[in-house]
């Protein structure tokens, strides 16, 4: 393969990357204090909830599936939680991993649903969505606020000056990075949203990667109601409406596909961080809530383009690589005859 | 070779009802049809056969309009075409019944047979008057059922028989194209569509009759047309053949050619690899006992619905079996997932290879060490990426992958190459027992030949491989065996030196056993 060929394959590879570097350019030049490092920390503190979410779609939709459900375990794992903690006064470490077990727990049961009762997961993961939202706003009808600092400190503490939402989200983002690319756990989610079928005939249990999906997928909703609440300081019934739609987006920005098999972490921290940085700078050019809200969508509507033109830009690569070396194989046998017919 | 056999040659005794003139296709690679030339008289019941891969398909999709012939000539009532469409199909009252019965679940019989025109074009339906008509067209067609039933009420039988009775009396086709339709129909409904065939050409329709079975054809048809390698071999009127004579046609000279193909029996080990007894699953396959030595490669050879894949798929715990013993190596197994039929050392090559055998959007590599990550990764789950790619290399090598690298995507690659892909999955694997359903389906010659020597060459070196093709001589070439499934029953066996193409073509027809109540 020639260098320009490769060049231009791994730019269409990491098209997210390539359109953040260029709005980033454009917003350092043209959007006063957008360029500060305190903003640029800020824009990755706004993005560590939404990154999070990314990343658990991100994964549901690598195996072909997708949860509507995420968003009201945002508010559910720590809601429960926390009534839990006020009623009995567990100890606040207990109170986390509580939270990060009944996240778990409902994406093991959207899982089970999906795969070994076949249920479509649209459908189910929007009713278990109704059925958790309307739990938390009859458990929780009021913001019960002043949290313990332990329970908090994933979203409001500090570690050298930089928020602890941030590194962890980013020490997230590196495991699953390694865990996709390295281990055979991982790399069997992609397969599996490949080809179901072809995976399971060649020995992929195909039931329990799917019930993993959706079990990180609750895990991970879990993790970003903790930043939540811990940035709120507070635990209210609204927590995370309206974030499955931005996860969507970021997944599908960051190369994922609902037809399943295609993405990878590192694509989906490119998605968030371009929408989150979207969001920063028409905030800081003053563009009113709503048109932001607009723009977003807009963006969606972007992304899905996009990754039609990536496939077909891809194919048209390929297609030309493959007509030069035809061309190169003929001119080399044209030489060769050329060679031959003097001397026979 | 056929000298008690004439070739028809134009007499204009009757009237054309279809003439195709010098019809061929090219595809990628290959000829699918050679200057093909047929003539279909109006009132005849015209059969059409040859084996897997022959061209029949790309003939009739030739003549139903979803093929577009690279060049010739077809005439249809006196006019020329140089391609058809459906539609021009249709104006000149061509319809075709084809092999999967496509049918609008649910909705009606009756609504089934008058869509999209219903009735009348007053723009209201009158039900009434309609499921009267389709009422008296099923009496007619002495298949009495109830116009209101909805269609996934019925039996594919049922709604195969709907749709032939649709083409001939709803449509009122003048020429009626059928698939291998009698393939999925059950016994009393193939003889209703015997009855309706008999009705038809009483009434001067003309039929296209495609079937594997020769019997049938034989029975059914007036006239048969054998096509072998994408040639027309030759349009024969039925007095003039037997069973015998037909096989021989479409089989041709079986100059076989077994110095292509290294014979390698001397590998093989007295040692049991792989043995089935008493092997059952109701109305798929039954009683089926066999046994495979270490180093041997068994053929299974039988049509499509014989039972062989079902078969595969019971023995790697795709599909549950009802009774019947495994033995791997002499120790009995029995497998619930293909997972555990892996460890267990069996491999199977599925015959679907888009849908079952490789994931399109992954990268050659990665199909490649689909099948066996728990081996290339160590304690922790971290996968030796040296060892991965190093597999993939040799594999790429040892099969000839034609691949810009490792790395390209499955959906880039040419049928034969995918093919290939799906092979080497199998040796990745090292298995002792391989089930290859059909592992020279659909690719070229050269594709062919070096997956038939990588077959022969190294998996059955340390296992045993059963095997099943699409054509009888890609098993003549390689295996030491042939076992004949008919119906879910083994029924013959073929050593190595008794191989002859046209008996074992002719038992997988099932000889004898079959019988076809249709009269003259």
């Amino acid at each position: 393969m020639r260098l320009r060929t490769k060049i231009e394959l791994a730019l269409l590879n990491n098209l997210v990357w390539v359109l953040l570097a260029a709005f980033f350019i454009y917003n350092a030049i043209s959007t006063p204090s957008f360029f500060s490092s305190r903003n640029m920390v800020n824009i990755l503190y706004q993005s560590s909830t939404l990154g999070l979410m990314v990343l658990g779609q991100g994964i549901v939709m690598m195996v072909g599936e997708l949860d509507l459900s995420m968003e009201a375990i945002v508010a559910f794992a720590p809601g429960v939680t926390i009534l839990l903690a006020n009623k009995f006064g567990i100890d606040p470490v207990i109170c986390i991993l509580l939270t990060l077990i009944i996240g778990t727990a409902v994406g093991w049961f959207n899982g089970v649903c999906v795969a070994k009762l076949q249920t479509n997961s649209f459908l189910l993961t929007m009713a278990t969505q109704i059925v958790m939202r309307g739990l938390v706003l009859f458990l929780v009808p009021f913001s019960i606020a002043k949290l313990n600092d332990t329970y908090t400190f994933l979203g409001r503490g500090k570690v050298g000056g930089i928020q602890m939402a941030i590194i962890a989200v980013g020490i997230i983002y590196i495991i699953f990075e390694l865990m996709f690319r390295k281990t055979s756990f991982g790399r069997r989610f992609l397969l599996t949203g490949g080809n179901k079928r072809a995976s399971f005939i060649s020995g992929v249990n195909t039931d329990r990667v799917m019930i993993y999906a959706f079990m990180l997928a609750g895990l991970l909703s879990a993790v970003a109601g903790l930043v939540t609440a811990g940035r709120q300081n507070a635990v209210s019934n609204s927590m995370g409406e309206g974030l499955v739609m931005m996860a969507f987006a970021g997944a599908i920005l960051g190369g994922c596909s609902f037809n399943g098999g295609k993405g990878m972490p590192i694509g989906m921290l490119g998605g968030t961080l371009l929408l989150g940085m979207i969001d920063n700078a028409l905030n800081l050019k003053g563009v009113d809530v709503n048109l932001v809200s607009a723009t977003k969508g807009a963006l969606i509507f972007l992304a899905i383009l996009l990754d039609r033109l990536r496939f077909r830009l891809t194919t048209e690569i390929m297609h030309r690589e493959n007509l030069r070396k035809l061309q190169l194989a003929d001119a080399e046998e044209a030489r060769k005859s050329g060679t031959n017919t003097p001397e026979s | 070779m056929n000298s008690s056999i004439d070739i028809k040659t134009e007499n204009g005794q009757a009237e054309t009802a279809l003439e195709l003139r010098n019809i061929t296709k090219l595809y990628a690679g290959t000829v699918a049809l050679d200057n093909v030339s047929l003539t279909v008289r109006r009132g005849e019941v015209h059969g059409l056969i040859g084996k897997n891969g022959a061209g029949k398909s790309t003939l009739v999709g030739v003549i139903s309009g979803l093929v577009i012939p690279s060049s010739g000539e077809i005439l249809l009532d006196g006019q020329s075409y140089s391609s058809l469409s459906p539609i021009t199909a249709k104006r000149h009252h061509v319809s075709i019944v084809t092999q999967e019965p496509q049918v609008v679940e649910e909705s009606t019989v009756a609504e089934n047979f008058f869509m999209p025109l219903y009735d009348g074009g007053s723009g209201f339906i009158d039900w009434k008057a309609l499921n009267k008509k389709a009422a008296d067209i099923l009496s007619n067609a002495g298949f009495p059922l109830d116009p209101q039933m909805k269609m996934s009420d019925l039996s594919i039988s049922e709604r195969q028989l709907l749709l032939v009775i649709k083409a001939c009396y709803v449509e009122r086709a003048e020429v009626v194209i059928m698939d291998e339709v009698s393939a999925s129909l059950g016994q009393r409904d193939q003889q209703i569509l015997y009855g309706i065939i008999k009705d038809l050409t009483s009434a001067g329709k003309t039929i296209i009759f495609i079937s594997h079975h020769t019997e049938e054809l034989l029975k059914v048809c007036t006239c048969v047309t054998v096509i072998r390698d994408g040639r027309n071999v030759g349009s024969v009127d039925v007095a003039k053949l037997d069973k015998k004579s037909l096989a021989a046609l479409i089989v041709g000279d079986t100059n076989y050619d077994d110095t292509a193909i290294e014979d390698r029996s001397y590998m093989i080990k007295d040692e049991e690899a792989f043995r089935l007894r008493d092997f059952t699953r109701a109305g798929k396959f039954r009683h089926i006992s066999l046994s495979v030595k270490k180093g041997e490669i068994l053929g299974l050879a039988g049509l499509r619905g014989s039972g062989r894949t079902e078969l595969f798929k019971s023995v790697v715990g795709i599909d549950p079996y009802d009774e019947g013993e495994i033995y791997i190596d002499g120790v009995k197994k029995s497998f619930s997932s293909p997972a555990a039929a892996g460890r267990g050392g069996v491999a199977y090559l599925p015959e679907e290879r888009e849908a079952e055998g490789l994931v399109s959007i992954a990268s050659i590599q990665s199909n490649l060490s689909l099948g066996i990550l728990n081996k290339l990764s160590n304690k922790l789950g971290i996968i030796n990426q040296r060892q991965e790619s190093g597999l993939a290399d040799g594999l790429i090598k040892t099969l000839d992958i034609k691949t810009l690298s490792r790395k390209q995507e499955i959906s880039q690659l040419s049928g034969g190459n995918k093919q290939k892909v799906l092979v080497g999955k199998i040796m990745a694997h090292a298995p002792h027992v391989c089930l290859l359903d059909e592992p020279t389906r659909g690719v070229d010659i050269e594709a062919k030949e070096s997956i038939l020597t990588s077959i022969n060459k190294e998996l059955r070196s340390d296992s045993c491989v059963v095997i099943t093709s699409p054509g009888v001589e890609d098993l003549m070439k390689i295996c030491d065996r042939i076992l004949v499934i008919y119906e879910g029953e083994i029924i013959s066996e073929f050593d190595k030196s008794e191989f002859s193409e046209q008996e074992i073509y002719r038992a997988m027809q099932g000889e004898e056993v079959l019988t076809y109540a249709f009269e003259d």
